[in-house]
């Protein structure tokens, strides 16, 4: 092991097989494929949706007949063919489950190979686990607990039927419907996805977690997940994915809105892992989401994200700091490896009074792959001393692939402080000499140092999920971090 | 019936007439097909996100007036210079050019042009209508001993201009590029700097804008460096309604040095944009950047860095960085700093800052007697002095504090 080095480092990163790649034989129910007002309204009957949904989606999808696809990031890709995808895929059992022991076997063995067991979640750790799999949330544990304190945390087809009055207040008030080409997409046709809210004054007991897998063959999926922590409450949030292997690309357009009103807190936290494609590249999935959460009074939003997967990523976690003293946190690492491509940031947008953002963004490239930060810090004219700080560090790996930075700074108020900085480098030659001259092997040295790298991020991760994204930075950067 | 869509890029070249140039046909063939269903750009594309055109395209500008030696001469800024007057079609040349030196207007030089690189529809618009300008050629291993000073006078009308600098080997100067324009009159002038820097040349260029309000000015630099040589673009904007100034460094020699810096300082509803591309296309290339900026009352001020690092470009260092003070409400500022990075073993940074006066400096200055005012201002004069340590000349130096110091009533 002595003579381990970057380079095979490299080698091996670029030799790693997809861990999760599987697929579960469940019977589904897919619509046929393609995008049209009748297929609209085949998802919305399906799901017994209210007239006033079925609008929105209509709405939607006129919007986004007149749009065109986004094409200023920072990535290269083959357009879908939205009119080759099926835009609806349940697992054909529709019976709610009693008890945990009810549900299939097989999907227990699913979750299994995801190294999430749910029996396990439930003992070791107390993690509420909302399931979906393609599409239909198929078990939710804790409920009754989450219920006592009056914490409503179920799917969203599930709460449109229970509680249409508070979807139909907050949906689509921090991501509209005309906000952009996905956004719109996902509008139209989501199928599934979280809904939670938590009352005044509560502060939820435990972490609220959903895990996302792509299943069924050339079905996009389209979630929508809606926070609402109100006054004073906090909740911490987290959202897991890992998809099976797949040759054709795959699309995930998901739309995720937080609400944290006055002196509310919320943690949302990211472990995303879809198929990032195989080592020529192909294959793999297709991550454009639009993620937004809006701070009204004193309210704080912390998005933490470690993204690992996806062939081709899009995705800028935003807060739009409204109310005066409102915090807006984002910390990120997101790892690159053969093929893949990530354009991710995001966006803090100042409006009131004393608001604060930190970015931290931590970005890995191996491999023939490319990086990149996005991000937009605006201090709009009213937001008497606002504060950003930004850093956004990366770190090559190999000479074939890039690191980019795409800052965008605007600010309107002199009372304002920003600061943003950025650096690129290789593992340092000084750091790795001195961890083997203290006799640590070259291999340690250099999975010491990125996970160094990547602490300051890793540290905002509940406990529960750190382990989760160890193992899934260990995945895609095997041999490097322990 | 004929319906007409308003094409305001059109209506803009309505009133251009292209003479036949020197400038090589296929160039202005591929700035024609770059124009093809172009129009001004708008906000929404990237590079003109912040700058409003609607002003220079409801302007009707002022007649280009000729003005008398006498008149250029006063605003000469250094008296020890090789110095060239510029003004529309006439060009006043030094006569006491030491040997090694050839300047003369561009439609006599044999210069040679750069390959096209448009970065905009002005970029275009120059190839094809760009008739004036000069051409400085120093020769391998001149070492000139005072800096050449290039004031160009801009007096109405809308012209497009060329200046190509030719630095041969080892050769080293200092030039200073002069834009000054008439008051209270409407013009427009978009100036493209072409330079060629050979092998170990040490080149200092150094942009003293100072444009009255009225007048658009667009400057692009193109340059090209060679090994070994050392280059420098200092862009000082004192002045100036409409400032867009974009900057293009290509390093194609390992071991060459490049520094852009830039200052500027804004009032009223001054519009300053600076773009600047720093391109590492070989390895063991440094590239330095800073650009400082004040802005006050209802100006925006315009930063957008980008260092490009090359797949071959090994062992590239990079440094950007851009701060800004912010003094009015009404006041905002721009600012992208942008790293494109191919290659691994490389060390980029960019730095970008906003904010206000150091609170601690000034209670320390208000302690030792200062008035409010003067401890601000003496303040804003330091965090400018980075960039300015650039300026070697004492004259020029000079000239930009009285400058500023009267714009701004900045008394000690």
């Amino acid at each position: 092991m002595s003579n381990y080095t970057e380079n095979e480092l490299a080698q091996e990163l670029e030799n790693q097989e997809y861990k999760f790649g599987f697929i579960t034989d469940i019977e589904s129910d897919t619509v046929p494929i393609g995008l049209n007002e009748d297929i609209i309204r085949l998802i919305s009957t399906k799901k017994n949706e209210p007239s006033w949904l079925l609008d929105y989606r209509l709405k939607a999808f006129t919007i986004w007949n007149n749009m065109t696809e986004p094409e200023w990031a920072h990535v290269h890709y083959q357009k879908p063919d939205f009119q080759a995808i099926a835009y609806y895929s349940a697992p054909k059992q529709t019976k709610k489950y009693e008890s945990w022991d009810d549900v299939d076997p097989e999907l227990k063995e699913t979750m299994k190979k995801l190294g999430i067991s749910m029996e396990e979640q439930q003992r070791l750790t107390g993690v509420a686990v909302d399931f979906v799999m393609d599409s239909v949330s198929v078990a939710t544990s804790f409920k009754a607990k989450l219920s006592e304190l009056g914490i409503i945390f179920c799917s969203f087809s599930d709460a449109v039927q229970e509680y249409p009055e508070l979807v139909q207040k907050y949906m689509g008030t921090v991501v509209p419907h005309t906000d952009n080409f996905y956004a719109a997409l996902n509008s139209a046709v989501f199928t599934d996805g979280s809904f939670c809210y938590i009352p005044k004054g509560v502060r939820c007991p435990m972490e609220l977690s959903t895990y996302f897998r792509i299943n069924a063959g050339g079905t996009g999926q389209f979630e929508r997940t809606l926070v609402i922590a109100d006054e004073g409450s906090y909740v911490s949030y987290l959202e897991g994915c890992t998809a099976p292997q797949r040759d054709e690309n795959q699309l995930h357009a998901a739309v995720v809105e937080l609400i944290a009103l006055q002196d509310a807190e919320i943690k949302y936290s990211t472990v995303q892992n879809w198929y990032p494609g195989d080592k020529e590249g192909k294959g793999g999935v297709f991550n454009f989401v639009t993620k937004r959460g809006i701070c009204e009074t004193n309210a704080k939003i912390s998005w933490t994200q470690v993204e690992t997967g996806s062939a081709v990523t899009w995705k800028y976690p935003s807060c739009i700091l409204k109310g005066d003293n409102s915090i807006g946190e984002f910390y990120s690492v997101a790892v690159t490896n053969n093929f893949q491509q990530a354009d991710t940031g995001t966006k803090m947008i100042h409006l009131g009074k004393n608001t604060k953002s930190t970015i931290i963004s931590k970005g890995i490239s191996a491999g023939n792959s490319q990086n990149s930060y996005r991000g937009l810090v605006q201090i709009q004219k009213g937001a008497q001393n606002a504060r950003n700080f930004s850093q956004c560090d990366s770190l090559l790996m190999t000479d074939h692939c890039g690191a980019h930075t795409f800052p965008y700074i605007e600010c309107k108020n002199p009372s304002a402080k920003i600061e943003h900085e950025a650096t690129t480098s290789k593992i340092g030659e000084d750091q790795l000499f001195y961890c083997m001259q203290r006799g640590i092997s070259e291999e340690k040295a250099i999975s010491l140092i990125v996970n160094g790298y990547c602490k300051e991020v890793l540290n905002q991760l509940p406990m529960e999920f750190a382990v989760e994204a160890q193992k899934l930075l260990a995945i895609s950067l095997e041999g490097s971090v322990g | 019936m004929e319906t007409k869509l308003d094409n305001k890029l059109e209506n803009f070249c309505a009133d251009l007439q292209a003479k036949p140039s020197r400038i090589p046909s296929d160039l202005q063939a591929e700035a024609q097909n770059y124009m093809l269903d172009k129009d001004f750009p708008t906000t929404k594309s990237e590079r003109f996100k912040y700058t409003r055109l609607a002003k220079l395209s409801n302007t009707t500008f002022n007649t280009t007036q000729a003005l008398a030696l006498a008149e250029l001469e006063a605003h000469c800024i250094l008296n020890n210079a090789y110095t060239i007057y510029f003004n529309n079609e006439q060009v006043f040349l030094p006569n006491d050019l030491p040997l090694g030196v050839t300047i003369c207007p561009i439609a006599e030089s044999q210069t040679h042009y750069h390959e096209a690189s448009f970065n905009d529809v002005f970029s275009a618009l120059n190839v094809l209508y760009a008739q004036h300008g000069v051409s400085i050629k120093i020769n391998a291993h001149c070492a000139l001993d005072k800096p050449i000073q290039l004031i160009q006078v801009n007096s109405g009308g809308k012209h497009f201009y060329r200046h190509h600098f030719e630095f041969g080997e080892n050769s080293e100067a200092s030039i200073y590029i002069v834009s000054k324009s008439i008051a209270a009159t409407h013009s427009f002038a978009h100036t493209h700097f072409q330079y060629e820097i050979a092998k170990s040349a040490r080149i200092k260029i150094s942009k003293i804008q100072d444009c009255s309000t009225g007048h658009f000015h667009f400057t692009e630099d193109r340059a090209k460096q060679d090994a070994q040589s050392h280059f420098e673009i200092n862009t000082i904007t004192l002045d100036g309604s409409f400032v867009r100034n974009d900057s293009v460094v290509k390093i194609e020699g390992q071991h060459a040095q490049t520094y852009l810096n830039g200052a500027y300082w804004l009032k009223e509803e001054q519009h300053v944009a600076n773009y600047t591309t720093m391109d590492h296309k070989v390895a063991n290339c440094e590239s330095f950047e800073t650009y400082k900026g004040v802005a006050s009352d209802r100006s925006t001020a315009v930063f957008n860095g980008k260092v490009f690092v090359r797949k071959d470009a090994q062992k590239t260092n990079a440094y950007q960085s851009n701060a800004n003070v912010l003094l009015s409400d009404h006041a905002s500022i721009n600012s992208k700093p942008e790293l494109e990075i191919y290659a691994d073993d490389v060390k980029c940074s960019h730095g970008s800052t906003t904010g206000q006066l150091d609170e601690t400096a000034l209670f320390y200055l208000r302690a030792r007697g200062l008035s409010e005012a003067s401890a601000k201002n003496l303040l804003l004069q330091a965090f400018m002095e980075d960039v300015l340590t650039y300026i070697k000349e004492e004259e020029a130096l000079n000239y930009i504090h009285e400058r500023i110091a009267s714009r701004f009533n900045w008394n000690y």
